[in-house]
């Protein structure tokens, strides 16, 4: 499918609240989800979509993890396009993510990291579809119809097609943002670049709206103003993965949330969903109800050097 | 004065040693045994190997501590600069990547991984997915495959559920041939496949036709124990050596590097309790 002319976003001040964001994302839409594994994740605002009962998403992405789990036990998803979907060694499989597949509510079609990025290249650059070499020989190939396979014109080697993937909405977490919707993300950015450009509209919160003088005296990687439909000031929109400099991954809070993801889909609505996706109506609700200020005291703990550091990941091994 | 080392120590050993220095070397997300494989290799044989860290993509990072997940800032401290995505895997479909590292719940005798779902058409277990493996498999010059979880001892109800398979459910990951037995060579990729296998009860080749061959096994494993525990029939090298167990050095750059012992999350509560003599000389690999 050829790349739809896409809107760009000129609003001097796009600064909205989190369930106007969330209002954002029309059912069925396809959206990518920024940041990755324990980074990053734009959670409040997918509990905000929860909360809102939209249905029907198609996610894209690379590696993930309690993200689109959540997706999954909330209803909200019907197709997976990520390529990996889990809580690594730490924790092992996604339960909820596992159930929808295996029950056949969400459909796996599952993708590998360079095929996104071809495809989401060439919504970037308005084309049809990437060529790549590698993916031939894997079931893949069998699991995406989609994806055709051509002789090159020029060297008569194989190559495999994939289309252009244009997500409707970007969901992104950044650190910071200006009024005007400028983004500025610190640390790996993994797609979320990719995801802006190629998307419909960026719909993101951050940490700190700052003015925009300040935003560009810092270090770390733009997304331009006019990619960026509505932004919202967030502070721990990200948790309980991490979001530094402001604060690291809360482990325990994600052990939490895996004990009850295991126990099965009545034992996660009634400890998990009922209780903080849906019995925090705000995200000051959410922040008071995991603990308020002392969670992100011990979540700064980080920058107090190695031992605080490791300490995070130690205690938590307890919960 | 250390004179034992772990089973765990011991792969990362074995792991390190198919890396080859000069090249650039990739390991992905939830590879504990892997990550600090590569980070022995750069400390020790390999100084001039690019070290780039799965999820952060981090260049020659020197994390202060492992981490139980893998795109956290303290993975990636130290590094030299970091890669977009999208550099790391045109890298690799370039040509330039040298070895990746790549597992599977089910691994086949041609190398090719599974980590998509168990059963057929009808998914009877869904696992996570393999990031970038259905690329890089075919990009990265070399593959370096690894499972700490070889042993397949039988269910309640007398059934093996083999690791090492005669043929994978789905192939996230591709090896030498696929499953109508095509060779690789037939799809032009641009890397060579996986080139070795190190598990909790073995270390693996594979032969001209692509074929696993067991090439070494532990100190305290047999080769019939291993055929045992494979789903295939394992084809034997001319001379089945021993695998060597790291110096002292080694054994303890590994444990400063992973203070919380996150690599043995990766490693099954019978193999944790495994011991191995140390060689007191300097390893020379």
């Amino acid at each position: 499918m050829p790349a739809s002319p896409r809107p760009i976003y000129t609003d001097p001040d796009k600064r909205r609240g989190l369930d106007e964001l969330a209002a954002m994302v029309p059912n069925g839409a396809t959206v990518a989800i920024g940041g990755g594994l324990s980074s990053r994740a734009p959670m409040a605002l997918l509990r905000a979509i929860l909360r809102r009962g939209i249905k029907g998403l198609t996610a894209v992405g690379s590696a993930h993890g309690i993200d689109i789990d959540l997706l999954c036990a909330g209803g909200a998803l019907v197709r997976s396009m990520e390529s990996y979907v889990g809580f690594e060694q730490d924790f092992g499989l996604a339960p909820n993510f596992r159930r929808a597949c295996e029950s056949g509510a969400v459909e796996a079609s599952d993708s590998c990291c360079y095929t996104l990025v071809q495809q989401l290249r060439a919504a970037i650059e308005g084309l049809p579809f990437m060529p790549i070499r590698s993916v031939r020989g894997t079931d893949f190939v069998a699991l995406h119809p989609e994806y055709k396979v051509m002789t090159c014109p020029f060297t008569g080697d194989e190559l495999l097609l994939a289309p252009a993937i244009e997500p409707d909405v970007a969901l992104i977490h950044a650190q910071f943002g200006d009024a005007a919707g400028n983004l500025l993300i610190q640390g790996p950015p993994v797609a979320d670049i990719l995801f802006a450009k190629a998307s419909k509209a960026v719909v993101a919160t951050v940490e700190q709206i700052i003015p925009p003088s300040e935003l560009r005296s810092l270090p770390g990687k733009n997304v331009p103003y006019f990619y960026v439909a509505a932004l919202a000031e967030v502070p721990m929109g990200a948790h309980p993965t991490a979001c530094y400099p402001f604060h690291a991954y809360d482990r325990a809070h994600m052990s939490l949330y895996h004990h009850a993801a295991r126990q099965g889909p009545a034992a996660f609505k009634a400890h998990y969903l009922d209780l903080y996706v849906h019995g925090a109506s705000t995200h000051e609700a959410y922040l008071d109800l995991i603990g308020g200020e002392t969670i992100c005291t011990r979540l700064q703990s980080w920058r107090d050097g190695e031992e605080a550091w490791m300490r995070l990941y130690d205690e938590e091994a307890q919960a | 004065m250390t004179l034992y080392c772990t089973l765990g120590e011991m792969m990362i050993a074995a792991l390190a040693r198919t890396i080859t220095n000069g090249e650039l070397v990739f390991h992905g997300f939830g590879s504990p045994l892997a990550q600090l494989a590569m980070h022995v290799a750069k400390r020790t044989h390999a100084p001039q190997m690019v070290l780039i860290a799965g999820a952060t993509y981090g260049v020659d990072p020197q994390p202060p501590f492992l981490t139980p997940t893998t795109n956290d800032w303290v993975v990636d401290r130290g590094a030299s600069c970091s890669l977009d995505i999208e550099e790391l895997f045109d890298l690799a479909a370039a040509g330039r990547m040298g070895r990746m590292f790549l597992s599977g719940l089910q691994i086949d005798k041609w190398g090719n991984c599974n980590v998509t779902a168990l059963g057929g058409r009808r998914v009877t277990m869904k696992l996570p997915g393999g990031g970038g493996g259905g690329n890089l498999s075919c990009d990265a010059q070399h593959v370096t495959l690894w499972t700490p979880a070889h042993r397949s001892p039988p269910d309640a109800e007398g059934r093996r559920r083999f690791r090492l398979v005669e043929r994978c459910d789905f192939i996230t990951s591709f090896g030498h041939r696929d499953s109508e037995g095509r060779p690789r060579a037939a799809y032009g990729h641009v890397g060579r496949g996986p080139q070795f296998l190190v598990t909790e009860l073995g270390l693996f080749d594979f032969d001209a036709e692509g074929h696993m061959r067991l090439a070494a096994t532990y100190p305290d494993v047999s080769a019939d124990e291993i055929q045992d525990n494979t789903g295939f029939v394992l084809r034997m090298s001319d001379s089945i050596g021993v695998i060597a167990p790291p110096c002292r050095t080694i054994v303890e750059m590994i444990r400063a590097m992973d203070p919380l012992r996150i690599h043995e999350k990766e490693i099954r509560e019978q193999d944790l309790r495994r011991r191995f003599e140390i060689q007191a000389q300097k390893e020379t690999a």
